[in-house]
């Protein structure tokens, strides 16, 4: 596929199925850490692996349309979540030095 | 079977499994250690997807960057446990437990089924990194240059941002 193949769409031997279905297990193995965990930084983890699931979703549909934009809104989803992830661990830092935890059974103050 | 079977079969094996024991884990080290396993698996599913520019990214900036901002913060503060003693919220997590079954099997069996829509054969696919840079470059400097130029606000923001959260003093 060197070379000539770039204006024509090479099938795929590993069935989009497959992709589609590896992202979106992976989708609710991060759902279910942010859903069941206790721990702030295990939540924002698991957050962490939801994107990329996300990620690798739009790369499959990427690869089955042979479209290279897809490939950019990853490029920009990985930026933000770098940007995220400064502030996100920024804030942990205040939160624990303001309150000796990071647990979220204990952080109740901004409930109602 | 081909290679590129066995290769997509053993990945996405090890992502799994690793992003089960990263939500399974208590220690918070380890759950990182294993979510960096993750993403390693990612980094070789994107290059099968034809993306080896994003699988470089994934290495470079997921696995050497943002975990290792993780570990920093985990061992900063100490982190050697997840708060032990009874659940105080036993429902509440039952009914998460039950939410995640239910959504997770919803969304399995959608995408599943929308599946492969009719393919429009615009361009192809990209066929290996000499070629793959060039275009990526040209989208990202003519198609998505506004998107560009706000993202490098934004990380400026986000540096900026977090060095004043952590400058702040409490008493």
């Amino acid at each position: 596929m060197e070379g000539a193949a770039m204006n024509a769409v090479v099938p795929m031997t590993v069935p989009l199925n497959a992709y589609l279905a590896v992202g979106t297990i992976l989708f609710v193995i991060g759902l279910a850490g942010a859903l069941l965990k206790r721990n702030t930084l295990s939540i924002f983890l698991s957050i962490e692996l939801m994107m990329n699931a996300v990620n690798l979703l739009v790369l499959a549909y990427a690869r089955m349309r042979g479209d290279a934009t897809g490939q950019m809104v990853v490029f920009f989803v990985i930026a933000i979540a770098a940007a995220e992830a400064a502030v996100g661990l920024a804030i942990f830092v205040a939160l624990f030095r303001a309150r000796r935890t990071i647990d979220v059974d204990r952080l109740s103050s901004l409930k109602w | 079977m081909s290679l590129e079977l066995v290769v997509f079969a053993i990945a996405s094996g090890l992502a799994i499994v690793s992003a089960l024991a990263m939500v399974v884990v208590k220690t918070p080290v380890k759950s990182v250690i294993s979510l960096v396993l993750t993403f390693f698996a990612l980094a070789v599913l994107s290059v099968l997807l034809s993306a080896p520019f994003i699988a470089a990214l994934q290495v470079i900036v997921y696995a050497g960057a943002i975990l290792v901002l993780f570990l920093f913060v985990v061992m900063l503060l100490n982190l050697t446990q997840e708060a032990e003693g009874h659940d105080e919220r036993p429902i509440q997590r039952l009914l998460g437990l039950v939410s995640v079954v239910a959504l997770g099997g919803l969304l399995l069996g959608v995408t599943l089924k929308a599946g492969a829509p009719p393919v429009p054969a615009a361009g192809g696919p990209i066929a290996n990194v000499k070629d793959e840079i060039p275009i990526l470059g040209r989208l990202l400097f003519s198609d998505h240059l506004l998107a560009f130029e706000a993202l490098s606000v934004l990380l400026l923001l986000a540096a900026v941002g977090a060095l004043i959260l952590s400058k702040r003093r409490f008493d």
